[in-house]
């Protein structure tokens, strides 16, 4: 770590003496230990070593940044001089505001010396499992790393953040077979620190699993009709990102393409709906610690009972539109209470729709029309989940979405990275063949 | 430009063990101006070494971000611990690639790579020519990047290279209030193969770009939505290369057809009409540099085209060394890495489907009712087939003419069956270059193709 903060120092000077009045720097190394699966057979391991050094610097309001991954002296000042070039061929913005000296803060967190023996045998365990219990199953990829990151990040107003962190990753994609015919294939994964439960009953997995098996023989459905989509944890997730991003994020309010940028303190979404960002919560493994911008992360209720209670904003896009900065930027960090109805119950008090388990579709446009594809999506019909559907196009407005909330679940499925319900949703047009 | 210390390892390299040893330097540039302000500006230079090891049928892979003769020997050894260990607990006992012909592959690699403030100079001329000449804007976004690629590759048995790809473009976005009240918004690129100097010199075309984007998003804002169902469409050339690439591309690279895609029973039936031909060009098509142009790959495969289909038959796969051995055939060029600390995968490069003999405008006046689409902002598509386009620009067809606009809509299918329906395939075809398939890794990558008439379901109200 001193070999780090010696690296960030070095810089943040070499930037300094070449004009900046306002700078930050990050410096990083990372090593990743990796096992890949492909085609349901172990196929590779990996082993990365990495460096990262980021400069950023002001200049007489003008702002300038470059990367690169190594840490000698010639390439220091060669990155501050390219930096400060990139700078100053920019155009002056008083609003580029690092944060303020936050003092110096250091953080450990997670599993940093990984027990590579276990999570090998876990990995193994998993294969063979899926083999036995899910026959089924043709794994088409899978990604099980170990990341162990080290950094420091420092600025011109005294900041000095250090963190050391590591963690586990899974991510696995997988479709069903049988008797010549394949489901849509599903990809899940999670993050952790304990090796001490089985991976096949971690987050989602055992179900989503279960789920595709069911997906191999799909019936397509008839005509058009209005009806309620309830979408899976990992698929609400997308969801949610696709309107945040739309609507409270602080580039959209600033480009005034944000259909909420008059709704702060106003209700955009129903009134049981609560979204916090939550880098910082327990159940959210090696959240971020810090901003890019020289903030300490501060978990933070964006949609409160839902009322709009901030954008997603930094310090730059708060200068330039005069609202708020929020606690954090980590939209991958979300956390939606649970609500008070077992999942069986909502299901029982559809009419007609379809559960949801993945959308294929862009970022749905300024307007939040969207129209994506349901994926690995069932039929629920007069209570009961009936069959597997393909083809079945789901349309509808997101801003309208947030507010037609029929119910949300009592179960919840964290992966690490989010914590988020089941969430069905009415008035939504389904279209089939 | 990198040095290369590589080359002196290649005797080392142990027997029994199939070794690659690539540095490599990607070099990222990107600003971006946002109604008339920098919001980003940023340059990377990212660069190491690495190596891969195969042995008895697994991967060993280790990379270093530097470029020294302790991080080679370092790697080398740590790359073939890694494929011993799994080699341990996995024991697959295959036998080595078959071996190819030593050679070595040397380009031109003296890429420009500009200054950031040409970047920044283009980005305002283009800024000041929206503000002129592109009135009712709510909003203007524009990007230029460019990304750039050395690598060094120095192998146990094919060919060694050292190539330079750069490729440049500018991205951009415009908003504008709709009829209904609601933003409306189009997307435009510019750009290809080389540096950022290529396009400075060539601002004419850029505007012609913009001028047409603009005209197609003021349209945009009376826009319909389209009546869902299964309908006639004239795909529009820039259609046809994300269908190449999304919906047939991804399912014939043999690593997901070993994973169970929908291609793996259909080897030499028939998959489309007989009007389809798709090809997935190594780096010259029709007497044509192509916009990502391969020569060798990063397994050291010399590379060549690899038909894909023919007359509406499959005929091929995409493959690596590996996968090539398994289905018995001859590797074409196609695995491919994106940076030092990545592992070759399978990857497309140019991906085409091949023109045919029908005029536009012929196959636009011979529908009756059904709707011209023209551009997408996101594809995606299963290794079942299915597809999903988001489309942004269209226009409807009624009886053989252009009629209103249309709002952003999704287009699905799946791919051998809607291939099937192609009948008209005109006689032009058009690249484009901006786009970054995702696949573990980023890549970048060329598609193209002409229009086509087909029939595909369409989503609506």
């Amino acid at each position: 770590m001193e070999n780090l903060k010696n690296v960030a120092f070095s810089a943040l000077e070499a930037l300094k003496a070449r004009g900046a009045q306002q700078a930050a720097v990050s410096a990083s190394f990372s090593e990743t230990k990796e096992f890949n699966v492909d085609g349901g057979e172990f196929s590779l391991f990996r082993t990365l070593f990495d460096n990262s050094l980021s400069l950023t610097a002001v200049k007489d309001g003008k702002k300038g940044s470059i990367g690169v991954n190594h840490f000698d002296t010639e390439t220091i000042n060669s990155a501050a001089d390219n930096c400060i070039a990139s700078a100053e061929a920019s155009e002056a913005d008083d609003n580029w505001e690092f944060g303020p000296d936050a003092g110096e803060h250091s953080f450990e967190d997670g599993i940093t010396e990984p027990d590579m023996n276990l999570f090998f045998r876990r990995c193994q365990e998993l294969v063979e499992t899926i083999k036995s219990d899910f026959p089924k199953i043709m794994i088409e990829q899978l990604i099980a790393s170990h990341n162990t990151l080290s950094t420091v990040y420092i600025n011109t107003n005294g900041t000095v953040f250090e963190r050391k962190s590591g963690l586990y990753n899974l991510m696995i994609m997988f479709s069903g077979h049988e008797n010549g015919k394949g489901s849509s294939f599903f990809g899940t994964g999670f993050s952790t620190c304990d090796l001490s439960m089985a991976f096949i009953d971690q987050a989602s997995l055992k179900r989503d699993l279960a789920d595709v098996e069911k997906q191999i023989d799909t019936v397509p459905v008839s005509g058009k009709f209005e009806g309620t989509i309830l979408l899976s944890p990992g698929c609400l997730g997308n969801v949610l990102y696709y309107g945040l991003s739309n609507f409270a994020n602080g580039n959209a309010v600033n480009a005034g393409t944000s259909l909420w940028k008059d709704k702060l303190g106003e209700m955009v979404a129903d009134e049981r709906l609560t979204i916090s960002l939550a880098p910082r919560s327990e159940e959210i493994v090696c959240g971020d610690r810090w901003t890019g911008d020289g903030y300490l992360c501060e978990d933070f209720e964006l949609i409160k009972e839902g009322k709009l209670n901030s954008f997603i904003m930094d310090k730059y896009f708060s200068n330039k539109t005069g609202f708020e900065r929020s606690g954090n930027y980590c939209v991958g960090n979300m956390i939606v209470p649970a609500g008070t109805t077992p999942l069986s119950e909502i299901i029982a008090g559809i009419d007609r729709g379809l559960m949801v388990g993945r959308i294929s579709g862009g970022n749905p446009s300024s307007s939040g029309d969207f129209s994506m594809v349901a994926k690995n999506s069932f039929i629920i019909e007069n209570g009961k989940i009936g069959d597997a559907v393909s083809e079945v196009m789901i349309n509808g407005n997101l801003a309208e979405l947030f507010k037609n909330i029929r119910d949300i679940s009592k179960e919840k499925e964290p992966d690490g990275s989010c914590s988020l319900p089941w969430i069905a949703f009415d008035g939504v047009t389904i279209s089939g063949k | 430009m990198i040095k290369d210390i590589l080359s002196g390892y290649k005797s080392s390299m142990p027997d029994g063990v199939h070794t690659e040893l690539r540095a490599q330097m990607n070099r990222n540039r990107a600003v971006v101006l946002m109604s008339g302000n920098i919001i980003r500006n940023e340059r990377e230079d990212i660069s190491g070494v690495s190596a891969r090891s195969y042995k008895n049928g697994v991967y060993g892979f280790a990379s270093m971000a530097e470029i020294s003769d302790d991080a080679v020997k370092k790697v080398l050894k740590a790359s073939l611990e890694n494929a011993e260990f799994l080699d341990k607990h996995i024991s697959k006992n295959r036998e080595i690639f078959p071996a190819l012909p030593d050679g070595r592959f040397m380009r031109d690699i003296s890429m420009p790579d500009p200054e950031q403030k040409i970047y920044v100079e283009i980005l305002r001329m283009m800024d000041d020519y929206i503000e002129k000449n592109c009135p009712g804007l709510v909003s203007r976004m524009l990007m230029a990047t460019s990304n750039g690629v050395e690598k060094l590759l120095v192998c146990s048995d094919g060919h060694d290279i050292h190539d330079d790809i750069t490729r440049s473009h500018i991205k951009f976005k415009l908003t504008a209030m709709g009829n209904s009240g609601n933003p409306v918004d189009l997307a435009g690129s510019f750009g290809g193969y080389g540096s950022m100097l290529e396009i400075a010199n060539n601002m004419e075309g850029l505007y012609r770009q913009v001028d047409g984007v603009y005209e197609r998003l003021m349209d945009k804002r009376s826009g319909i939505h389209p009546e869902a169902g299964i309908k006639t469409v004239v795909m529009g050339s820039t259609m046809a290369g994300i269908l190449a690439h999304e919906a047939v591309g991804h399912t014939v690279e043999a690593d997901l057809v070993m994973g169970g895609s929908v291609a793996r029973p259909m080897l030499n039936k028939q998959v489309a009409s007989e009007l389809v031909s798709l090809t997935d060009f190594a780096n010259t098509a029709y007497g044509q540099q192509t916009p990502q142009p391969i020569y060798v790959d990063d397994e050291g495969t010399p590379a060549k085209d690899a038909e894909i289909i023919k007359n509406g038959i499959l005929v091929g796969y995409m493959n690596s060394r590996e996968s090539a051995q398994r289905f018995g055939v001859e590797p074409c060029g196609n695995a491919r890495a994106w940076l030092f600390s990545d592992e070759p995968l399978i990857r497309m490069r140019n991906t085409l489907i091949l023109p045919g003999k029908d005029k536009l405008e012929d196959i636009i006046s011979s529908v009756d009712d059904g709707y011209y689409l023209l551009d997408y902002n996101n594809g995606q598509a299963d290794t079942t087939g299915e597809f999903m386009f988001g489309i942004c620009s269209g226009y409807e067809i009624k009886n053989g003419k252009l009629g209103r606009p249309i709002l952003d809509t999704t287009i699905t299918g799946m791919a051998f069956d809607m291939l099937k329906t192609v009948d008209m395939v005109s006689d032009t075809i058009n690249w484009t270059s901006s786009g970054t398939c995702g696949k573990k890794q980023p890549m970048a990558v060329g598609m193209g193709g002409p229009a086509l008439r087909c029939k595909v379901m369409i989503g609506g109200r």
